[in-house]
C-alpha cells in the first residue's frame, strides 16, 4: 500500500512537471510573440476564433498543471 | 475605431497585480460558483485599460476558468450539467437584453445615468438577495442542521407545479420542473451579468431557493452557466476584435490556481459556508455601490454638486470596499479550508491509534462488570470496515473494554459472499481480504498493548447488517459498537445504512461512534418520551453517568400534535427520571422542549457540548421503520457525537 501511494505521488509529480513545462512554454510563447498574437487575435470578424482557441488551449494545459500542483502539495478534496 | 490603441503595454507590476486579483477571484468563483468577475473589470480599468476591452478580456478569461472549475466540481459529483445548460442558454438571452437596456440608458442619460442604473441594480438585488442569503447562512450556522439543507417552501411549490409539455427532470433537484420556471431564472441571471458582471448572485440563490437544488449543487452548476455566458460574451466581443488575449491569459494563470483551490474547499465545508461567503460578499459589494450613489446623483443634477475631495474620497472608499469584499470572501474560504483540512487530518490520524496506546482515560469507566441495571457490559462486538469511519468505534471500544474488563471481538465484514465476491476477480478479493487482515492485526496489537482481551476475524457476507447481528447473537454480545458512514439524504434512503439496520435488528444495545468523537464525560443528554423504552435508556444512561461522574440532562420533546394528556405524561416521566438520577447522585436537570424531537435532542446536545446522547429503541425494521422512521436514527444523522441506542425489548 505504501508503495502504491509512493508510486501514485511520483506519477502525480511527473504529470505536474509535464503540464507545468507545457503551460510555462505557452506563456513564454505568448510573451515572446506578444505583439503578433495580439494583432492576429484582435482582427475581429472570423478571427474571433483565435482568442477562443487560445483560451481553450491555455485552460487545458494550465488547468491540468494547477490541478496536479495542489494534489502534489497534498491539498486534495475530502473523499 | 483604432482597436490597437486600446491595448495597453504591460509591465511586471501590472502582471503581478492581475495574477493576484485573478487568483483571489478564481478562489471565490471555485467556492461559490461566481463572484470574482466584479472586481476584475474595475481592476483592469484602474490600470488604464478602456472599459470595453476590460469587459471583453474579463469574459475571455471567465469561460475557460468556469470550464476548469465545472470539470473539477463535476468530479466531486456536484454539477448538474443539464440544469446548467438550460439556465445558461436562457441567461444568454438575458445578457443580450440586459446589454440592450444598458445601451439605451447610456444613450438617453449618459455615463452617469448608466452608472446610477448599475448602482441601483446592485443595491436592490444585493440588498434583497444578499441579506436573505446571509440571514439563512447565519440561521443554519446556529442550528443543529448545519449538515443538512431543507428544500425551501418556494422550491417545493415550484416542484409541485405540473405544466404538460414543459417538464424536465433535473438530477440536482431529484424532481421534474417546468422550464417555464428555469427560463426566467436564467434570463434574470443573464440580465444581472450584463448589468453588474456577476449573474451568479441571482443564479445560485435562484437554483437553491426557487428550484430546490442544494447550495453545493447550485454553486457548482453556476459554473456551467458562467461557462455558457462567458463563451457567448467572448464570441460577441471577439467578433469586434475587443479581446486583449494577453490580459485574459494572465488573469487565467492566477485564477486557475484559485478555482482549483476553491473547488477543493467545497468538499471540506458544511453547506451554510457557501451561503455565508456569498452573503458576506454580496452585502459588502452592496455597501461599495451604495457609497458611490451620491456621486452619480450629483452628476445627474438630482442633488447639489459635491466637493471634489468628497467625490474622490467616495470613489476611493467604494473601490476599497469592493476589493475588500473579495478579500474578506477569500479569507473566509482560506480559513474554512484550513480548518477543514486540519480536522480531516486529525480524523485520519485518529483512524490509527498510535503505538498500541489507549490514551489516558478522560472518562473513568467502572471496573465492575455490572455497568447498568439492564444488563452486563462484558462482551463487545466491534464492527469495522477498516475505514476512517469506523476508527472512532474501535478506539472507544478498546477504551471502554479496558475499564470494564470486557472482552472485545472486532470483525471486519467484507461485502458480497460466494459468487458475488469472486465475480470481483480473485486478485481484488485477495487484496481486500489482505487489507482487512492487516488492519485487524493492527487493532489486535493495540488491544494487546492496552491489556484488552481481543479477538479479530475477517468475515465475508452477502448482507453486512444481518451478519453483524448474527455475530452479536452468537457471542451473546452486550453491546455492538459501530462507526457511521457519512451518507445522507436520498442515497441513505435508497441504499440503506448498515448502522441504522443493525440498530433496527440487533437484540442488544448499539453504541454508534462517529469517527472524530470521543466520550470524554463532559455531559450526557438522555432523551425520553415517557415510554418504557426510554425509561430503560434513562436507567442505563443514569448508571453510566453516575459511574463517570458526568452531569446529565433529561430531555423530552413535545410536538404541536401531541395532546395535553400526552404532554402531562411526558412531564411526569421527565421529573420521575430526573429525581431518580438525582437520588443516585447524578447532577441531573430536566428540559422540556417544543419542536421536532430529533432536532431538539441534537440542539440540546450541542448547547451542552455533550459527548453522548442516549436514546431508547424498540427495534422497528423493514416497512414499519421506513414509514414511521426512528428518532434514534434521525438523531444519528444529525449529530457528530456518540449515540448509545439502548434496546429494551
Amino acid at each position: 500500500m505504501v508503495n502504491n501511494i509512493t508510486v501514485h505521488k511520483g506519477s502525480q509529480f511527473t504529470r505536474m512537471l509535464v503540464y507545468g513545462v507545457i503551460s510555462l512554454s505557452l506563456y513564454f510563447l505568448l510573451y515572446l510573440f506578444e505583439d503578433e498574437i495580439q494583432a492576429f487575435s484582435s482582427q475581429g470578424r472570423w478571427f474571433f476564433i483565435a482568442p477562443v482557441i487560445i483560451a481553450f488551449v491555455f485552460s487545458f494545459a494550465h488547468g491540468n498543471f494547477t490541478s496536479y500542483f495542489w494534489d502534489t502539495l497534498g491539498i486534495t478534496a475530502k473523499k | 475605431m483604432d482597436i490597437a490603441s486600446n491595448f495597453i503595454d504591460l509591465n511586471a507590476l501590472d502582471v503581478t497585480y492581475l495574477l493576484l486579483v485573478g487568483f483571489i477571484g478564481g478562489l471565490v468563483s471555485g467556492f461559490i460558483g461566481s463572484g470574482g468577475a466584479f472586481v476584475l473589470t474595475p481592476a483592469m480599468m484602474s490600470m488604464g485599460v478602456p472599459g470595453i476591452i476590460a469587459v471583453a478580456s474579463n469574459m475571455c478569461h471567465k469561460f475557460p476558468k468556469a470550464l476548469v472549475g465545472a470539470i473539477k466540481r463535476a468530479k466531486y459529483g456536484q454539477v448538474d450539467v443539464k440544469l446548467g445548460l438550460v439556465v445558461g442558454v436562457s441567461a444568454e438571452a438575458g445578457v443580450l437584453y440586459g446589454a440592450h437596456i444598458q445601451e439605451s440608458i447610456k444613450r438617453t442619460f449618459g455615463d452617469a445615468g448608466s452608472n446610477l442604473y448599475v448602482s441601483v441594480a446592485f443595491v436592490l438585488v444585493l440588498g434583497i438577495v444578499g441579506s436573505y442569503v446571509l440571514r439563512d447562512a447565519l440561521r443554519m450556522r446556529h442550528s443543529a442542521h448545519t449538515g443538512e439543507e431543507r428544500v425551501a417552501r418556494l422550491a417545493r411549490w415550484v416542484q409541485s407545479v405540473q405544466i404538460p409539455g414543459t417538464m424536465v427532470y433535473f438530477k440536482s433537484l431529484g424532481a421534474r420542473v417546468s422550464v417555464l420556471f428555469t427560463i426566467p431564472l436564467g434570463f434574470a441571471t443573464g440580465m444581472l451579468a450584463a448589468t453588474i458582471a456577476v449573474g451568479g448572485f441571482i443564479g445560485v440563490p435562484g437554483m437553491h431557493y426557487a428550484l430546490g437544488a442544494s447550495s453545493l449543487m447550485s454553486s457548482a452548476t453556476e459554473l456551467v452557466v458562467a461557462f455558457v455566458m462567458g463563451l457567448g460574451g467572448t464570441l460577441k466581443f471577439a467578433w469586434s476584435g475587443m479581446v486583449d488575449v494577453r490580459l485574459a491569459m494572465i488573469i487565467l494563470a492566477g485564477s486557475l490556481f484559485g478555482i482549483q483551490l476553491g473547488a477543493i474547499g467545497t468538499t471540506y465545508v458544511k453547506p451554510h459556508m457557501i451561503k455565508y461567503v456569498m452573503g458576506v460578499i454580496m452585502v459588502m459589494v452592496l455597501l461599495s455601490r451604495a457609497i458611490i450613489i451620491p456621486v452619480y446623483l450629483a452628476d445627474l443634477g438630482f442633488i447639489g454638486k459635491l466637493n471634489p475631495h468628497l467625490e474622490g474620497g467616495l470613489k476611493n472608499v467604494s473601490f476599497i470596499v469592493l476589493i475588500g469584499a473579495l478579500a474578506v470572501g477569500a479569507a473566509i474560504i482560506f480559513s474554512a479550508l484550513w480548518r477543514g483540512i486540519r480536522l480531516h487530518r486529525h480524523e485520519l490520524e485518529m483512524a490509527v491509534v498510535p503505538g498500541g496506546a489507549i490514551q489516558a482515560e478522560t472518562v473513568v469507566f467502572p471496573a465492575s462488570p455490572q455497568l447498568s441495571p439492564i444488563g452486563r457490559y462484558e462482551r463487545f462486538l466491534v464492527a469495522s470496515d477498516g475505514s476512517e469511519y469506523s476508527a472512532g468505534a474501535v478506539r472507544e471500544a478498546l477504551r471502554m473494554a479496558k475499564k470494564c474488563g470486557a472482552r472485545v471481538r472486532v470483525i471486519s465484514v467484507i461485502a458480497g459472499g460466494g459468487a458475488e465476491l469472486y465475480a470481483m476477480g480473485e486478485q481484488l478479493v485477495a487484496q481486500e481480504l489482505n487489507n482487512a487482515r492487516q488492519y485487524l492485526d493492527g487493532v489486535a496489537r493495540q488491544a494487546a498493548a492496552s491489556g484488552v482481551a481481543c479477538e479479530t476475524e475477517v468475515v465475508q457476507a452477502g448482507n453486512i447488517n444481518e451478519e453483524i447481528v448474527t455475530q452479536a447473537d452468537r457471542m451473546q454480545a452486550d453491546l455492538i459498537i459501530m462507526g457511521r458512514r457519512g451518507r445522507r439524504g436520498l442515497a441513505r434512503v435508497m441504499l440503506g445504512d448498515a448502522t441504522a439496520r443493525v440498530i433496527g435488528q440487533a437484540h442488544c444495545s448499539v453504541l454508534v461512534v462517529p469517527r472524530a468523537s470521543e466520550i470524554t464525560g463532559r455531559h450526557f443528554v438522555i432523551a425520553t418520551d415517557g415510554s418504557r423504552f426510554s425509561d430503560t435508556a434513562a436507567a442505563a444512561a443514569g448508571s453510566l453517568a453516575k459511574l463517570c461522574g458526568t452531569p446529565a440532562t433529561v430531555v423530552s420533546v413535545h410536538s404541536p400534535s401531541h395532546s395535553e394528556r400526552w404532554r402531562q405524561e411526558a412531564r411526569h416521566a421527565v421529573n420521575r427520571i430526573t429525581s431518580f438520577l438525582q437520588r443516585e447522585g447524578v447532577a441531573a436537570e430536566s428540559q422540556l422542549l417544543d419542536g421536532r424531537s430529533d432536532e431538539k435532542i441534537v440542539e440540546a446536545a450541542v448547547a451542552r457540548n455533550a459527548d453522548l446522547i442516549v436514546v431508547g429503541s424498540h427495534g422497528r425494521t423493514g416497512l414499519e421503520r421506513m414509514l414511521l422512521g426512528s428518532v434514534a436514527e434521525r438523531v444519528l444523522n444529525l449529530t457528530t457525537c456518540a449515540v448509545l441506542v439502548v434496546r429494551s425489548s
